[in-house]
Parts: C-alpha cells; sequence; structure tokens
C-alpha cells in the first residue's frame, strides 16, 4: 500500500510529460493547417496522396504570386551541351519553397517542365515524364534524357499544384545532350 | 522521502526521451552545400546572392513538420556551438523560415565565412546535421 502511493506521483509525472507531448504535436500541425486569407475560401485539408481530394477542390482559388519573385534554371545553362544524365538546379529568389500540401503564402513547390508548355494556369499541373513534380521540396535533380535537343522550364505551384498568380515560371531553355560515344571525349564543365 | 524519491526518477528519465525525440532523422544520402558562392571567391562591392544547395532532402517552411525536410539557415562569421538547441536568430545566425533557397547579402571589407546548416520544424538540426562545407570569401 505505502509503495503504491509512494508510486503515485511517478504515474503522474509520467502522465503529464505524455500530454505535454501530444499537445506539442498537435501545435506542430496546427502550423501546416491552411490559413485563411481574406477573400479566399479555405481549401479542403490537403493530403498530398489523396489525388481525388486535390481535383474536387474548386476552382478560382490560385495562391497570389509575387511581381518580384523569380524562377530561373541555376544549372544548366542556355544553350549548354550536357551528358545524358545531368543536374538541374532551381533558382528562387523572393519567395520559398513548400511540399505540396503545404499550404503557406509566398512559398510553392518545383515543377519541370521537360520538352512541353504548359498550357492550362488554372488546373493543377499533370503528372507525367513531361511534367515532373518535386512535392518534396526539392530544390535540384538529376535527369537522364535521350541524346538530342531538349527544353526545360520550371514552374512553381501551390499546394495543390496549381500555378499561381500571375504564374511564376522560368525562362523555357534549350540544351543539347551529347550522343553516349562523345561523351567520353569531351569533358563536361 | 520514499515519494520525492519515486517522481525524481520518474522525472529525470523522461526529460531526455523528450528532448532526444525532438531532433528529426537526416533521410539517408542528405547534404547541403553553398552553390554560390565558391570557396575563396572574391566579391568586389561585397554584394552577392548566397545560393544555398540540397540534396536529398526537401525545403519546407518552419513551423511544418515533414519528415524528409527542413529550413536553410546560413551562420555568417559564426559557428553552430550546440546542435540540440534552436539555431539562434541574430545577424549571424540567418533564418529562411518562408523556405527561401537564396539570400542577398551586403558584406564589409574583410574576409568573411558562410556556412549552411538545416534546421527542422523548430530550428534544431537534424540528427545527424545536414551543415555545408563552411566557405570563406573576400571582401576587397
Amino acid at each position: 500500500m505505502k509503495l503504491w502511493t509512494a508510486a503515485l506521483p511517478a504515474i503522474a509525472a509520467l502522465a503529464f510529460c505524455a500530454g505535454t507531448a501530444v499537445a506539442q504535436t498537435q501545435t506542430d500541425q496546427s502550423h501546416t493547417d491552411h490559413q485563411p486569407k481574406p477573400g479566399v475560401i479555405a481549401a479542403p485539408e490537403a493530403d498530398p496522396n489523396n489525388q481525388t481530394q486535390l481535383q474536387n477542390s474548386p476552382k478560382g482559388q490560385r495562391m497570389p504570386g509575387n511581381k518580384e519573385a523569380y524562377l530561373y534554371i541555376g544549372w544548366p545553362n542556355n544553350g549548354e551541351v550536357v551528358n545524358s544524365r545531368f543536374k538541374v538546379w532551381f533558382g528562387l529568389r523572393n519567395f520559398g519553397v513548400a511540399p505540396a500540401g503545404v499550404r503557406k503564402e509566398k512559398t510553392g513547390h518545383h515543377h519541370l517542365l521537360v520538352d512541353t508548355d504548359l498550357k492550362n494556369l488554372d488546373e493543377p499541373i499533370p503528372t507525367d515524364k513531361n511534367h515532373l513534380h518535386f512535392g518534396k521540396g526539392q530544390t535540384e535533380t538529376y535527369l537522364e534524357l535521350p541524346p538530342g535537343r531538349h527544353t526545360l522550364q520550371l514552374v512553381l505551384a501551390d499546394d495543390e499544384h496549381i500555378p499561381h498568380d500571375p504564374p511564376i515560371m522560368s525562362k523555357k531553355i534549350t540544351i543539347t545532350v551529347r550522343p553516349e560515344k562523345a561523351g567520353a571525349q569531351i569533358s563536361s564543365r | 522521502m520514499r515519494r520525492t524519491v519515486a517522481f525524481v526518477v520518474g522525472a529525470v528519465l523522461l526529460v531526455p526521451m523528450q528532448a532526444l525525440a525532438e531532433r528529426e532523422k537526416a533521410p539517408d544520402g542528405s547534404r547541403a552545400y553553398i552553390m554560390w558562392p565558391s570557396d575563396g571567391a572574391v566579391i568586389p562591392g561585397g554584394k552577392l546572392w548566397v545560393r544555398m544547395g540540397l540534396q536529398n532532402v526537401g525545403v519546407a517552411p518552419a513551423g511544418t513538420r515533414k519528415e524528409g525536410t527542413g529550413h536553410h539557415h546560413l551562420l555568417v562569421n559564426s559557428e553552430l556551438a550546440n546542435m540540440e538547441e534552436p539555431i539562434p536568430n541574430n545577424k549571424n545566425h540567418l533564418h529562411f523560415g518562408g523556405g527561401q533557397t537564396e539570400v542577398r547579402l551586403e558584406l564589409p571589407p574583410g574576409r568573411h565565412t558562410l556556412q549552411m546548416v538545416l534546421g527542422d520544424a523548430e530550428h534544431v538540426p537534424h540528427d545527424p546535421p545536414i551543415m555545408s562545407k563552411k566557405i570563406t570569401v573576400v571582401v576587397p
């Protein structure tokens, strides 16, 4: 009996600490919640893994862009000749990166258009081999392309993969992937 | 007496467990680097954009807890002494809680060191820390 009463405070301490931990987790999650902006209807809780939910979100909710925002391909340069596997570095100024599903003003995540144009700026960017998504907040990637000329363009999009308004897009660059044989002879920069 | 002992033991056991659990695990192969400027670069005028590079880990704004992400911090003429605590916020420890990946700096003449550290939702470095090499730039 005496032992039991002695253990009570320890149990109480346990419960208290566990409670604090739970409270902390909840606060953390609240940070990722959508912050409703004036004049904008709060979008439903976006689950990056739930595509149907994303598609069901009403239109006309494009997040505001920023005239100062500058998106560019930091590497390769326009006109560069590269090996079939090469690095692409995403440059972004006066704006931030957030993973897909995280709605936060002045942020978005990168999309790389390979040999294609973006036709519709009001809809989520498609996902296929010409439209690469970087929903984990990546800021660079490695590409592997067949020899020949290719175009690359970056587009920033919001938590639901919809471009900002006005859209934040890089200049479209053209690169040339050298044939495999030549790759061994010409050193890359 | 026994009651006090039990309370103290309970508290002592729990506190470090909580502290340890707070540091996010660094993803495999994650690496931070300063893409520009290069080490030893001479910057006439002292105005430059610093490009912060990340491999195998993503960017998320401060306050967003998501596995495999963090946000940039730039140490200017400074070193990070304690990896267990949030990175301080002052002119030697710049925070990029908005998910920025580049920063415009204006440095006075002299030698300056720059080093990048990724911090989690609460500005605490990952475990192990995702830090760039410390570079030096010279403003003539």
